[in-house]
């Protein structure tokens, strides 16, 4: 392991509000950055409820001066656009850098005890890259025809120049090509620094949960992000180019639209896992630190969250069921989707587990990451229908998989990262924030998000199409208009409780209660820091004794008085022989 | 771990600096194996290959751009090897025939790209041609990146700025040019040979 020298704070304005090499501030820079597009992505989310409760009427408030020319309804060709970029935004530009830009910068360094990542100048270039890819979609709703409308799949021939000949649509998709650049140089920080960075004693299997989760995202990143990169180059030639790679059929071309289709998804597979996988970490941790017990099987979680990021390579073609695939390879596809489901099960089993007789303190953050398991338990148990080619068959292209992959990767990803969020902004901001909007917040959040999607998967089990710009516009869909309308009374609820967590976390950074070092009382290393940590953040590298679930340990109850022991402290009686060996850095 | 607490700092650096490089080569690699995808994927689907009509590619001038590739990796990491020891102006000469080899390289594979052009096989000339010339293209962008590098490299080594005690640049340098050189090896396999 390498250590780290000390670097003195930089004083310029610029080197250090703007251009940081901190990975601190730059987890801060991409948290406001995803938080933002949050809010964008979830706004388009209104529209597109607005558009399933009232099709053809005006959209209230804002619908005159987004939409002039049709008076404030919504149009088909912007119906396409905002469920694209609703869609696009939320993944590559709102989940992602919240996710894994702001707490896989902002924790992985402190967890494993390091005092920066391994190439800061890299962080902050991916950061920069980000906010260019940011930028170029904002300005793609600007261009003539508007911005990209090929759904968030962007499938030729629809997505060609014959299908969407707007200059937003390349702008779009050279977005998301510079949002991998910045990825990939994420990633790869995130991959070397804990291969090189991690303290004197911080083994693989002393690793918090979190970094496990974070680190196999990162991995998953490096080695998917560049094939949708792929894909992405050959769109951009077939537009920019005049290359024949996707225009086929009555776009007079001999090109192959399904290859666009199998890149996408070998990337698409793997990312939907690149969402959860930090999820998963957090949420392991969380269920540990407030349920006050030592993780359940850590080591089966370890395993399993590997076994996923290996498995999440090899069964993309359960999304191209229907492109006509040799059915024996379809049998293939699908076997192995499903044995995704025995490590998620050793997942989940160990959550409750660990929940199980725990001394349960609920916390926001304890809240938000139950929470996360009752979605993320309804998404993965539906999921099996549509790995199951028989069911797919009719399940496919319908609300249900809307539904499905809206529990998995946007209600359980986001509610993990609320619970990230409530978690550690005490020691980002150095802020506690207030408990009980929290909880106000948490409860609208998860009844709400299980109404939504639970509505659209009900609706898409009855049959109800996605994309269609008038959800009505076959007569056997038109008994399910009440039914979709509840959905959007819902969807519109959901929206208005993000009011609540968006007052809390700005009132909280400007006026909150001051944080403590420790205030949940755990014990991985970030919180035996001052909050917010110092600049180099340890002053003395940590020596790691202990695994990060130090919880209910009988002898420091009897010794120390508490129930949590950090992972660096000596027990008052084993340090006499200790100490010699571990100079300093023991936490409290 | 007793190995590295006793290396000399600048050498944990440069294993730090090579333990990034090789993953974000990996990352790399996985773009071109999106390519190789597409190609294997066209070809795969295709009633014949080359299609019926298309120019056959030539094999000569691609077989000597291998040769002059290869070369130029080789004495590249030689020229790498004479930094270690200290003696920066073989390093310097070394890199100056990269370079040149580099250059030599570019300047066939445009030769090839016009007379494959004027055979009558075109960017749109159906999957073939775009396959054709969307691999080789990116690889060739490859090699002039690489080319860029490689001179800021010999410039700031004239400017006195690597020595046996900085190698860190020069190495990374080095492995992402064994990296284009074992591309295009694979690709010349691919396209040119089966």
């Amino acid at each position: 392991m390498e250590l780290q020298a000390i670097h003195k704070e930089p004083t310029s304005f610029l080197k250090r509000y703007v251009f940081s090499e901190d990975h601190k501030y730059i987890a801060k820079q991409f948290l406001w950055a995803g938080l933002l597009f949050l809010a964008f992505g979830g706004i388009l989310a209104m529209a597109i409820r607005w558009q399933w409760a009232y099709p053809g009427q005006e959209v209230p408030a804002v619908g005159k001066l987004l939409l002039p020319r049709s008076g404030g309804v919504i149009t088909p060709a912007a119906y396409q656009s905002i469920f694209t970029m609703h869609g696009l935004i939320m993944i590559f530009f709102a989940i992602t850098p919240i996710l894994i830009g702001a707490f896989g910068n902002y924790t992985i360094p402190l967890m494993i005890g390091a005092r920066d990542m391994a190439f800061p100048k890299l962080n902050m270039l991916s950061f920069w890259f980000f906010v260019v890819s940011q930028v170029m979609v904002l300005a793609s709703f600007g261009v003539q025809l508007g911005t990209a409308g090929a759904g968030w799949t962007t499938y030729p021939p629809l997505s060609t120049n014959v299908g969407t000949p707007g200059h937003g649509q390349t702008l779009v998709v050279a977005a998301v090509f510079v949002t991998g650049v910045a990825t990939i140089m994420g990633s790869v920080n995130y991959v070397t620094t804990v291969i090189r960075f991690r303290a004197p004693g911080m083994t693989y299997m002393r690793m918090p949960l979190t970094v496990w989760g974070l680190w196999l995202t990162a991995i998953l990143n490096v080695l998917f992000v560049p094939v949708l990169g792929s894909a992405a180059l050959l769109l951009l030639m077939d537009r920019m180019m005049g290359t024949q790679f996707f225009i086929a059929g009555a776009a007079g071309g001999k090109g192959d639209p399904i290859l666009f289709q199998h890149l996408f998804w070998i990337f698409g597979h793997p990312e939907v896992y690149i969402l959860i996988l930090p999820a998963w970490g957090i949420v392991s941790d969380m269920v540990c630190f407030f349920g006050r017990k030592p993780a359940y099987w850590y080591k089966g979680s370890v395993y399993a969250m590997c076994a996923v990021t290996i498995l999440s390579a090899v069964v993309y073609g359960h999304h191209m069921f229907l492109t006509g695939m040799n059915p024996l390879l379809g049998q293939g596809f699908m076997l192995l989707t499903l044995i995704i489901s025995v490590p998620a099960e050793v997942l989940f089993l160990n959550w409750l587990h660990t929940i199980w007789k725990g001394s349960i303190r609920t916390t926001v953050p304890m809240l938000f990451a139950l929470g996360m398991i009752f979605v993320f338990g309804l998404g993965g148990l539906t999921g099996v229908f549509l790995g199951t080619i028989s069911t797919d068959l009719y399940l496919h292209d319908t609300m249900f998989v809307v539904g499905h992959f809206h529990f998995t990767m946007a209600a359980a990803s986001f509610l993990a990262s609320f619970a990230g969020i409530y978690f550690w902004f005490p020691k980002m901001f150095g802020k506690q924030m207030n408990q009980t909007l929290g909880k106000w917040h948490f409860w609208g959040s998860t009844i709400f998000i299980t109404l939504v999607f639970g509505g659209q998967m009900i609706a898409g089990y009855a049959g109800q199409q996605r994309r269609l710009f008038d959800p009505y516009q076959y007569t056997f869909l038109k008994h399910l208009h009440p039914l979709n309308t509840y959905t959007s009374y819902a969807g519109f609820a959901l929206g208005l409780f993000q009011l609540i967590f968006i007052y809390n976390f700005v009132a909280s950074i400007l006026s909150g209660k001051k944080a403590e070092k420790n205030p949940w009382q755990v014990s991985t290393l970030e919180w035996s820091l001052p909050s917010p940590p110092e600049y180099h953040n340890f002053d003395v590298v940590p020596t790691v004794i202990r695994g990060p679930h130090e919880y209910a340990n009988p002898d420091a109850i009897k010794l120390l008085g508490r129930d949590w022991l950090s992972q660096t402290e000596i027990l008052p009686e084993a340090g006499a022989v200790a100490e010699s060996e571990v100079t300093a850095g023991a936490a409290e | 771990m007793s190995t590295i607490a006793t290396l000399r700092p600048h050498q944990r650096e440069e294993q730090t600096a090579s333990v990034g490089m090789v993953v974000f080569l990996a990352s790399w690699a996985m773009m071109f194996a999106g390519l190789f995808f597409s190609y294997g994927f066209v070809r795969s689907r295709a009633g014949a290959w080359p299609p019926p009509g298309i120019p056959v590619l030539p094999i000569a001038l691609p077989a000597l751009n291998t040769a002059v590739m290869l070369g130029s990796s080789l004495i590249f990491s030689l020229g790498l090897r004479e930094l270690r020891r200290g003696n920066v102006r073989a390093f310097q000469r070394a890199l100056s025939v990269t370079i040149v080899l580099g250059l030599v390289f570019l300047a066939l594979q445009i030769y090839v790209w016009q007379s494959v052009s004027q055979a009558g096989l075109h960017l749109n000339t159906g999957l073939y041609g775009s396959v054709f010339y969307c691999l080789t293209a990116f690889h060739a962008l490859h090699v002039a990146v690489g080319l860029v590098i490689l001179m800021v490299v010999l410039a700031r080594s004239l400017l006195g700025k690597y020595s046996e005690h900085n190698t860190i640049s020069v190495r990374l340098c080095t492995m992402f040019w064994h990296f284009v050189d074992v591309v295009w090896i694979l690709m010349f396999v691919t396209i040119y040979l089966m």
